[in-house]
């Protein structure tokens, strides 16, 4: 192999010379160029000739020349041989300017290693890439912060001026006690709302955590309302995926929430005529919001839509559904109609309060319609071909298609 | 938030173009940056955002929209090519992306690269290292301003002599030249078919790193296949098998070279191991092995060929136009083959008229009847969830009301029949495609839903208890998905039965686990579908018979019967091609 190289690079050695030489007869296909700019030319003429040639490949004797110093740099070897293989193809993409993370642990690694695809493992790096990059720039963030507040204190000590205040700053602390008391309260006589917690074998990891991620902040919501909802989670494995992402959140808080974790269904814990099951898919629209009902939102984040998996457990058990009037107050524009489990929560928040279905409907994203319904549908139609003939992108036919769908005489 | 409308496009036009020069406005609660495109001036479009997340922004009491910084930083750089006109509008403009964070950062470096630099020109000699110092100096971001120079060189495609140079100042500079900068390199390299260059910084990659990526890997391959050094592009292939498993295009690369110098064997060797991994080989080097096995001679090269051709038949490909020429020529060299290829349509009893051999039939066989049942009745019907399409009373008492009046002739998908015209009422369509299909004796099934049982404007009841009397009906509920049922009762029926829907049943293929079953159903859907349009005049409904002959690669030893696509591009699964190449043996 090795002298099959030399011999190679001998050959290409030899071979420079009539390329330089086509080269220099292809200089003087342009005798024009060469008139033009003389003095230029003369340079190059220079440039061209043999001694200059060798500076050219100059790089290519760095480049050998460093090698001894790259190879002392020899990672530690603690890994097995696909870890170690896997984090030195992460290293390279990463020079090739890919969307790699710069540091990875082991168990990133393996989970790297078990994608099933190249995408997937794309996927996985990028979302990886990102997580560091957001992560690198909070740092940076808190250090300017701290920097700048560190400033503000010189400042104040400069002036020395201190404010006489009736109160002592505990106010995050007596927030969080008003709102226990609050949720306490709603224990005992709140309106429940289920969470339902059977769908962690419909989901990939990920998306469970992304679930878990939207009722931590569905709880939080809840605690700071000023009328919280009794929340309960029900058919709540002990062990289960959820259970881990929630104690990974919540650590030590995990067993002083105010809120009820049962392993029970919901129909074993309430009556079943009481309860019923919100879900996008369902043929049934909700009119108002019933105080004596105990709502149910599905626990569960479909990145690829999965229609009709909710809808099927409310028929299994015979319950009765309903779906948010996302039609009847919203210029629907575009997106999916099933919302996160927070904005969920809001909006269920503040029918509660409030009865107000254009303020409840606020928490929809905004990007996901553009406007409220406040006028006859032949008026909207009118705008929104006219937003639509404006924006780039939107084919005509699609837009009023999806129209008709929408506002079509509803079909008894 | 209060919808704004305009009535007329011009008005809405002269507001954003106020709300572009800043003028405050009240009682503007919104304004819709939107694209648009001003006749006056044609250069003005920077509000042309793609994205429907800025439908309605909302306007400040500066009057200036709150643009997404990202964007705005993109208008920025379109700022710069627009004229001198524009560019008094833009004055007032804030210029600031500051707030931009570091993944959008990073992602706009991309763009950077793109689009932005596209513009630098590289230059046309080699330079010497303080040119190449001031010109970087010079540069609006110096930290990028190598990539962005081979970029544009590999753009252009600069003499390697100027790359050349350009790395030397980078290595005298810092002393080391970056991978990235390298694979740049070589792509310049494959681009000029320098492939003695591409030997050299292949082993400078060797010695500096211990392995490379796939991305460099397959520049090397193919530079070299497409090189008098193609043996090394197998060498190197090798390499790569020791690290990973390699990809399709690297595979691709080398059996085109091994093809190109005639080394069939060696090209069917690496073709059979991309297989064993898994691979798709694609259609063009199924193409190459046609191409440059012209006549040539041996049982063994005309076995392997052949088996590229039940390759395609296995898989349901239909080569294109260009590909299907190459397999004609091939046949036609084959020394005393005495092969003669014509191209065709097949008529519709499935007769070709120029052999007049009547080609496959399309229905099933038994054991494939059965097994294409199993699985729909498991992943179709009840799926993860059985209660997500039905309920299992609901499907129960379906099987009962099948199994009582078996077989049926025609099973019609009612609510899809029913919408063929949308000038007369639901219930009238069908009316007439009940009436239609039943005349000719025919046991009919129409699935439907419960709605249709009640009264309304769409379903007269007169009407449907008459149609009653011709057809039998089952009515699923409301919630329930019929396709379901009328694939499963079709099915039941036996290969007599057809079914009648302009469906393409796209999401019920989806739904089936694997491949194969995938393919059969589509063959089982081709061979039992009755497709349907309505006449010109509206009046009454054509119904388009369904294919008698299977559409796929088929040989008789000393015919060959290969349909093919006029164009390369992807055609829906659901359409099979009209057009034949009929090969035969005299």
């Amino acid at each position: 192999m090795q002298s099959a190289n030399m011999l190679l690079k001998k050959i290409v050695r030899s071979s420079v010379l009539p390329f330089a030489a086509q080269h220099g007869v292809k200089k003087d296909l342009f005798p024009l160029s060469r008139t033009l700019n003389l003095s230029l030319c003369m340079k190059q003429d220079n440039s061209c000739s043999p001694s200059e040639k060798l500076d050219l490949d100059a790089w290519k004797k760095v480049m050998k020349s460093g090698l001894q110093e790259v190879n002392e740099t020899v990672s530690e070897c603690k890994e097995p041989a696909t870890l170690a293989a896997a984090r030195e193809t992460l290293e390279m993409w990463r020079l090739a300017g890919k969307s790699v993370p710069e540091n990875i642990t082991e168990e990133q690694l393996k989970t790297f290693i078990e994608c099933t695809s190249k995408s997937a493992q794309k996927k996985y790096l990028r979302y990886l890439h990102l997580k560091e990059l957001h992560k690198k720039n909070d740092k940076r963030k808190m250090e300017e912060k701290r920097e700048r507040r560190l400033e503000a204190q010189e400042q104040a000590s400069e002036t020395g001026v201190t404010k006489k205040n009736s109160f002592i700053c505990l106010w995050a602390n007596s927030m969080d006690k008003v709102c226990n008391w609050r949720a306490a309260q709603s224990m005992v006589f709140g309106q429940p709302l289920v969470f339902d917690m059977s769908f962690e074998k419909d989901m990939s990891l990920r998306e469970v955590t992304n679930t878990v991620r939207q009722i931590v902040l569905s709880e939080s919501t809840n605690r700071r309302s000023t009328d919280p909802f009794h929340i309960h989670f029900c058919n709540f494995k002990d062990n289960s995926l959820y259970h881990k992402e929630f104690i990974k959140h919540y650590r030590g808080a995990w067993d002083k929430l105010l809120i009820t974790v049962t392993d029970q269904c919901y129909t074993e814990v309430f009556p079943k005529e009481k309860l019923i099951y919100l879900t996008a898919d369902s043929p049934k629209v909700m009119k108002t919001f019933d105080h004596n009902k105990i709502y149910i939102v599905g626990s569960m984040v479909d990145r690829n839509i999965k229609t009709g998996v909710s809808l099927a457990r409310a028929k299994r058990l015979g319950l009765e559904t309903a779906a948010l009037p996302l039609e009847k107050y919203l210029l629907w524009n575009t997106g999916a109609k099933n919302l996160t489990l927070d904005q969920m929560m809001h909006i269920l928040l503040t029918l509660k309060d409030t009865g107000d279905w254009k303020k409840a409907l606020e928490f929809v994203p905004k990007r996901k319609y553009c406007g409220f319904v406040n006028k006859p549908v032949h008026e909207l139609k009118k705008t929104l071909s006219l937003i639509n003939t404006l924006k780039l992108g939107k084919r005509q036919e699609e837009v009023r298609e999806q129209f008709a769908k929408n506002y079509s005489k509803k079909q008894t | 938030m209060a919808l704004f409308s305009q009535t007329s496009l011009h008005g809405f036009q002269a507001l954003l173009w106020k709300c572009r020069m800043l003028s405050p406005i009240s009682g503007c609660p919104q304004l819709f940056a939107v694209s648009f495109s001003i006749p006056s001036r044609e250069k003005f479009n920077c509000f042309s955002f793609m994205t429907s997340s800025s439908a309605a922004l909302p306007v400040g009491p500066k009057g200036a929209g709150v643009v997404p910084s990202k964007k705005r930083s993109e208008i920025d750089y379109e700022e710069k090519a627009w004229d001198k006109k524009a560019k008094e509008v833009s004055e007032g403009k804030p210029h600031s992306s500051s707030s931009v964070t570091a993944p959008k950062k990073e992602l706009l470096t991309h763009a950077l690269l793109k689009h932005q630099f596209t513009s630098v020109q590289p230059p046309e000699k080699p330079l010497q290292a303080e040119e190449w110092n001031r010109l970087r100096e010079g540069f609006q971001s110096p930290e990028v301003f190598e990539e962005v120079m081979l970029n544009s060189m590999v753009k252009h495609n600069s003499p390697i002599d100027v790359a050349k140079s350009l790395l030397t100042y980078v290595a005298k500079s810092y002393g080391d030249i970056e991978y990235k900068l390298l694979v740049k390199y070589l792509v310049l390299c494959v681009q000029q078919r320098q492939a003695s260059e591409i030997l050299d910084v292949h082993d400078i990659m060797k010695g500096r790193f211990k392995i490379l990526e796939s991305g460099a890997y397959s520049l090397i391959i193919r530079g070299l296949s497409n090189s008098d050094q193609w043996r090394m592009a197998l060498t190197i292939l090798e390499e790569v098998k020791k690290i990973t498993i390699p990809s399709r295009t690297h595979y691709e690369s080398c059996i085109k070279a091994a093809s190109r110098h005639q080394e069939m064997n060696l090209a069917f060797e690496l073709y059979h191991e991309m297989l064993a991994n898994n691979l798709v080989p694609t259609l063009d080097v199924l193409q190459a092995f046609f191409d440059f096995s012209r006549g040539m001679k041996g049982a063994e090269l005309q076995k392997e060929l052949f088996g590229v051709l039940l390759y395609l038949r296995d898989n349901q490909l239909y080569p294109h136009k260009t590909f299907m020429q190459s397999i004609k020529l091939w046949f036609e060299s084959i020394p005393e083959g005495n092969w003669r290829g014509h191209l065709t349509n097949i008529k519709e009893s499935g007769q070709c008229p120029v052999c007049n051999h009547q080609l496959e039939d399309s229905s099933l066989t038994e054991e494939e009847y059965n097994n294409l049942r199993e699985k729909i009745i498991r992943d179709v019907i009840h799926g993860t969830d059985t209660f997500r399409k039905t309920s299992p009373q609901e499907f129960e008492a379906f099987q009962k009301f099948v199994e009582n009046r078996l077989p049926f002739d025609i099973v019609i998908d009612g609510l899809n029949v029913s919408h063929i015209n949308a000038k007369k009422m639901q219930c009238e369509n069908l009316f007439n495609a009940v009436n239609y299909l039943a005349k000719k004796n025919t046991r009919l099934l129409v699935l439907g839903r419960k709605h249709m049982l009640i009264n309304s404007s769409n379903w007269k009841r007169k009407i449907m208890e008459e149609m009653q009397t011709k057809a039998h009906f089952f009515f699923a509920e409301n919630i329930s998905e019929d396709d379901a049922f009328l694939l499963y009762a079709t099915l039941r029926s036996g290969k007599h039965c057809k079914f009648v829907t302009r469906d393409f049943l796209r999401d019920h293929k989806a739904c089936l686990s694997d491949s194969p079953t995938r393919h059969l159903f589509r063959k089982w859907q081709r061979g039992c579908q009755i497709a349907f349009s309505p006449s010109a005049e509206g009046k009454h409904i054509h119904f388009l018979p369904a294919l008698r002959y299977d559409c796929v690669v088929q040989t008789t030893g000393d015919t060959w019967h290969i349909p093919y696509k006029d164009f390369f591009e992807e055609k829906y699964s659901y359409q099979v091609p009209r057009k034949w190449l009929c090969i035969q043996q005299k």
